[in-house]
């Protein structure tokens, strides 16, 4: 079992507060909880942190202790509900899902005029079953943080009745680039699909509107269709993600519809780049790529996946990662294997003939693709995704007559 | 706190890398200040091209004429490149072993592209030298060299035009350092500059 992300969640969670944590101890604490103790991952992802959290002198996220200065149990609106905070609320349930442990009685998702927040009841709680659609005053449950994102847990505490209200309850979209993490509704467009990377994977890509782009994942499930690339959803509580400081929606569960007509999306997209290649980074030309099923991490040298350890079966690949500079600003550009074919002239299959009978091995392709782009212009298209263009088309640039001639005016005609 | 914050931007792709900037060689000649944008050792230095606008790196195409290898210890290479206005003076030491290793092969004369940093030297009899420390440097054909041409008589005459109206720090500045500087003067130096391209 691989560790390596709750841990990265742990140390950001600390980090936050300007600590520290020693990754080998939590790895130990976390092995040992799971693997000589049977605990979930989640639970001992959460006692772990707790435990840092009084070595570190943190107040804990979700105790008593802190609802006496939150304001005990007042009745807010769920846009208002912080973790740590006991709270009453009223809400509707907008959606359920299937529980992931026997332990664990229905989660879903309960939203008011505000917003929505996921929730979880335990089984020991004994609350009453909750229909989705019915509306519900929850006294007392207590909002907590799990990867980031609150949490309504409902226990043993709390006091759920069913309130006899029908309000048809109307999410507002909000804008892409002002999702936060949690459980957020947009209107959007596919911009893009992706290949699928896992089995279980029904759908990835990237959902864009006028104001950002954002990377989608859609989980196979009874019931549940791809979007159609290039149409306009409108999706109602889905599940924003955090990773390594980066949204992502989980659509899974979500209420998708489609829209009619077209939305104007972030003005980069597809915007054509013309510049000069300035620099080729180390990593591009042929690299090897981790044969697992959904991870396709680049190895090492030694044919070593971060994850997945020594992959000898590994899988070759072409990119090019650089720098496109205009002159007034730099682009970090990645292309993918068909455009650094079309660019270089050097195709997988020759770039392997190259790597595998050359003193110098993979370096000789790098060195190769740089003396054929490296200091050239290029018009790039593509689309910007956080910084970064993900080029669709390279193409070298011609000398045009034509620009000539307007230039020959412009410098002579002024003076 | 700081120098975290800094590697956290740049991982997350927010650091801006600096533009190379396109300039003929007789404009980067005439280039007399220098100065660091900040107090940090790290921060990056600029030359003030006298169209008004600083530069940290540049970009140009030209014909590589010569180059030497020096030093004893510490090799290093200097060349020179010329465009139709006049010469680059470019060296890479040990310091840019990957740049050293390309100017080591290319055999002169050549077209060649340099990407690199401009830096002011003061020479012992008391004139000025910009010298261009090489990050990268490849052979490329003539059609390169020509588009490169257009671009930066493109930007050369962007910055003119911007020089009469404008009021950047960049063009303050440049008005104080380069008092006598005359648009004419680079407006025809970028016109005998596109004529020399044969149509």
């Amino acid at each position: 079992m691989d560790y390596s992300e709750a841990i990265e969640r742990i140390s950001r969670k600390f980090k936050k507060s300007g600590n520290e944590i020693n990754r080998e101890k939590v790895e130990i604490k976390l092995r040992r909880l799971i693997e000589e103790f049977g605990v979930q991952p989640a639970e001992a992802e959460r006692s772990v942190s707790n435990e840092l959290a009084k070595e570190f002198n943190i107040p804990p996220a979700s105790p008593q202790g802190s609802s006496g200065a939150s304001g005990a149990t007042g009745q807010k609106m769920i846009a208002d509900a912080c973790p740590g905070d006991w709270v009453t609320l009223e809400g509707k349930v907008v959606s359920l899902a299937a529980p992931a442990s026997p332990a664990i009685a229905p989660s879903g998702i309960v939203a008011d005029e505000s917003g929505a927040i996921r929730f979880v009841v335990w089984t020991k709680s004994n609350a009453p079953k909750m229909k989705e659609g019915a509306w519900y005053r929850i006294e007392s449950a207590v909002v907590d943080e799990y990867k980031n994102i609150p949490n309504l847990k409902v226990h043993s505490g709390t006091t759920i009745t069913e309130i006899d209200k029908t309000d048809p309850l109307i999410p507002s979209p909000v804008p892409v680039k002002d999702l936060r993490p949690g459980i957020g509704s947009v209107r959007a467009k596919v911009i893009q699909e992706w290949e699928v990377t896992h089995e279980r994977m029904l759908q990835s890509g990237i959902l864009g509107d006028e104001t950002g782009t954002i990377k989608f994942v859609i989980w196979k499930e009874l019931g549940i269709e791809k979007l159609v690339v290039g149409s306009v959803y409108s999706v109602f509580y889905t599940q924003v993600d955090e990773f390594n400081e980066r949204l992502s929606l989980n659509l899974t569960g979500a209420t998708i519809m489609q829209e009619e007509g077209d939305l104007a999306t972030i003005t980069n997209s597809d915007a054509e780049i013309r510049g000069a290649i300035v620099h080729i980074a180390p990593g591009s030309g042929i690299i090897k790529r981790c044969p697992v099923e959904g991870c396709n991490r680049a190895l090492s040298r030694q044919n070593y996946c971060p994850i997945h350890e020594i992959q000898p079966q590994f899988v070759y690949d072409l990119r090019i990662k650089g720098w496109l500079d205009d002159g007034e600003k730099t682009h970090n550009l990645l292309l993918k294997r068909d455009v650094v074919e079309a660019l270089t002239g050097i195709n997988l299959d020759q770039a392997k003939e190259i790597a595998e009978n050359n003193p110098l091995g993979m370096d000789e392709v790098f060195l190769q693709m740089r003396e054929k782009i490296l200091g050239r212009y290029v018009a790039c298209k593509g689309r910007d995704i956080e910084n970064r263009l993900l080029v669709n088309s390279c193409k070298r640039m011609h000398f045009e007559s034509g620009d000539h001639t307007k230039l020959l005016n412009r410098a002579g005609g002024a003076s | 706190m700081s120098a975290r914050e800094s590697e956290m931007s740049r991982r997350d792709g927010s650091f801006e890398r600096e533009p190379a900037r396109r300039v003929f060689a007789s404009e980067l000649r005439e280039c007399r200040y220098q100065f660091k944008d900040g107090e940090d050792e790290k921060s990056p230095t600029f030359v003030l091209l006298p169209t008004g606008e600083r530069s940290n790196r540049i970009f140009l195409v030209g014909t590589l004429t010569e180059k030497t290898r020096q030093g004893e210890q510490n090799i290093f290479y200097r060349g020179r490149v010329v465009d139709p206005t006049g010469t680059f003076f470019i060296m890479a030491g040990s310091y840019q072993p990957e740049a050293m290793q390309q100017m080591a092969k290319i055999e002169t004369p050549a077209f060649v592209a340099v990407t690199g940093k401009p830096n002011l030297y003061q020479k012992t009899d008391g004139s000025n030298l910009v010298s261009v420390r090489v990050e990268s440097i490849t052979v490329v054909d003539k059609e390169t060299r020509d588009i490169w041409l257009l671009d930066t008589a493109t930007r050369t005459l962007d910055r003119i035009d911007a020089l009469t109206s404008g009021t950047t720090p960049d063009i303050i500045k440049a008005k104080e350092q380069y008092p006598t500087l005359d648009v004419v003067t680079h407006r025809r130096m970028v016109y005998d500059a596109l004529a020399q391209i044969k149509i």
